[in-house]
């Protein structure tokens, strides 16, 4: 993922100010920042469901301004919170979520099976996703993102809303699946960061004011400085 | 196709999953009963007081010829069900885009390999599909006036298709109305003043020079249902409720781009 002098405005606030990020393939990328750094906005120009007010943001060599189909196709998304359709079965809903990124068949159905293995949702699989506690719910939106095979996925405040034994849950999971393909995590928690991450870029009042290895950049005295360092600026 | 497949499997679950669609339905076929029954009430208490010696001895052959079962129960019950369904389609429209944004699930389709053209499609068809089969359990009871309304089969069928594209021409405004809102109630009441602005602007007439009126009356809903009712299938009456249907799945397209731009 490559992101060139991406800059976003809302009106007369700049929510994003001439973000310049490289992710390499495989990478675990954290991006950190308090709120309203412009993490989010950052998540939505390269989803492409926002359109940059400068810059670029591509995957793959897509850019998301140009070719957002082509970025879509390259990545898996998992909301702040879990956006989600309550009403709908988890397995049911994880058909959907293949489905819509083309598959069909017997292929889809191994896809969901996988999906269902690999994030532990036998047991919920025939439930409906709102009558799942708050953990599940995150579970199956990991499932959702994970269930097309991408080779980015975008995971925003993963843990959010969370008790600490759900956090911990998501957070191995999350874990597992390092290395596998692109993870760009987005976060306030330090400590989240720190260890689900191999590179860290952090935000403040849209501006990158760090980025580097995540024990370099985390590791210092006072890393929250580099939080208010955007604010100070 | 399978991805659009997908979603319109989608879209049917959560409509049949929420109360809203069985409410809807139960509502719409409960106001259709109590319309025509209303009306045959009225219709009968005129026959009866015709026939009765107290309005100066009547014989029942009698009775004037608008009396009868076509002009006094099918066109009045069908007349009033054209003025309720703009109350009562947005009921169901309302939702279908508002829900997705305030539920935030609209960024999670935009995620998937779905094109805004492919989600705002299968909205469409999906509502389409079920307004249509609220106008089918609705029809039963003025279609049973025919039975002694004397109106034919090729009739009847033109009133339904008339009935079904009124519907479904509320429904278009609907969705236009829900996919620029991100609250049920902003859609809801937007789609009902939309609708009952351009049911009929002959009340604008007075107001306009004559030229303007011609024009106004060529926007307005009622005379193109009114024509259906009466049995006139007309091409042009076709293409008003195409014309209305695609403008308001541009325009809901043009929302998910607007949001891409404004936020």
């Amino acid at each position: 993922m490559q992101a060139d002098a991406l800059t976003r405005r809302f009106g007369d606030t700049v929510a994003l100010d001439g973000v310049s990020l490289t992710i390499a393939p495989g990478e675990a990328f954290g991006l950190l920042g308090a709120n309203g750094a412009g993490k989010t906005t950052f998540i939505r120009c390269l989803t492409g469901v926002l359109l940059p007010s400068g810059g670029d943001v591509s995957v793959d060599g897509f850019s998301s301004l140009r070719s957002p189909a082509a970025v879509r196709a390259r990545l898996g998304f998992v909301a702040e919170t879990s956006r989600l359709y309550p009403e709908l079965r988890v397995r049911g809903f994880l058909r959907f979520a293949a489905g819509a990124r083309g598959l069909s068949g017997a292929a889809r159905e191994q896809a969901v099976e996988r999906a269902i293995e690999r994030f532990a949702l036998g047991e919920v699989a025939k439930r409906l996703v709102g009558h799942l506690s708050k953990g599940f719910q995150q579970r199956v939106s990991l499932a959702q993102a994970f269930v097309a095979d991408p080779p980015l996925v975008i995971v925003d405040e993963p843990t959010s809303g969370l008790d600490p034994l759900q956090q911990e849950e998501v957070r191995s999971l999350l874990r597992s699946l390092r290395g596998e393909r692109t993870l760009l995590l987005c976060t306030h928690d330090l400590a989240e960061a720190r260890s689900l991450s191999d590179r860290v870029a952090v935000l403040s009042r849209g501006r990158l004011v760090a980025v580097g290895a995540s024990a370099e950049v985390l590791g210092g005295p006072d890393p929250l400085a580099l939080f208010r360092a955007g604010a100070a600026a | 196709m399978t991805r659009f497949r997908a979603l319109v499997k989608k879209e049917l679950a959560t409509l049949f999953a929420s109360p809203l669609a069985y409410l809807a339905l139960t509502l719409v076929m409960l106001v259709t009963a109590l319309i025509f029954f209303d009306h045959l009430r009225i219709y009968n208490q005129i026959l009866f007081l015709y026939a009765s010696n107290t309005m100066g001895g009547f014989e029942s052959d009698t009775i004037p010829d608008h009396i009868n079962v076509r002009d006094s129960v099918f066109f009045p019950v069908l007349e009033t069900l054209g003025i309720t369904l703009i109350a009562l389609i947005p009921v169901i429209t309302m939702r279908v885009f508002a829900e997705e944004r305030a539920r935030g699930t609209d960024e999670l389709l935009l995620t998937t390999h779905l094109s805004p053209g492919q989600i705002v499609g299968a909205k469409f068809l999906v509502t389409y599909a079920f307004v249509v089969l609220m106008m089918a359990g609705s029809f039963v009871y003025p279609a049973m006036a025919t039975v002694e309304g004397g109106i034919g089969a090729e009739h009847l069928l033109a009133v339904f298709v008339g009935l079904s594209l009124h519907a479904l021409g509320l429904a278009s405004l609907g969705l236009a109305c829900s996919a620029w809102s991100s609250s049920q109630l902003v859609a809801a009441v937007a789609s009902w003043a939309v609708g009952f602005v351009l049911w009929d602007f002959a009340w604008a007439g007075p107001f306009v020079s004559e030229r303007a009126g011609r024009l106004l009356d060529a926007l307005s809903m009622h005379p193109r249902y009114g024509a259906f009712a009466e049995g006139i299938v007309n091409l042009e009456h076709f293409a008003y409720f195409a014309g209305l249907g695609l403008l308001c799945a541009a325009l809901s397209r043009f929302a998910f781009d607007w949001r891409r731009v404004a936020g």
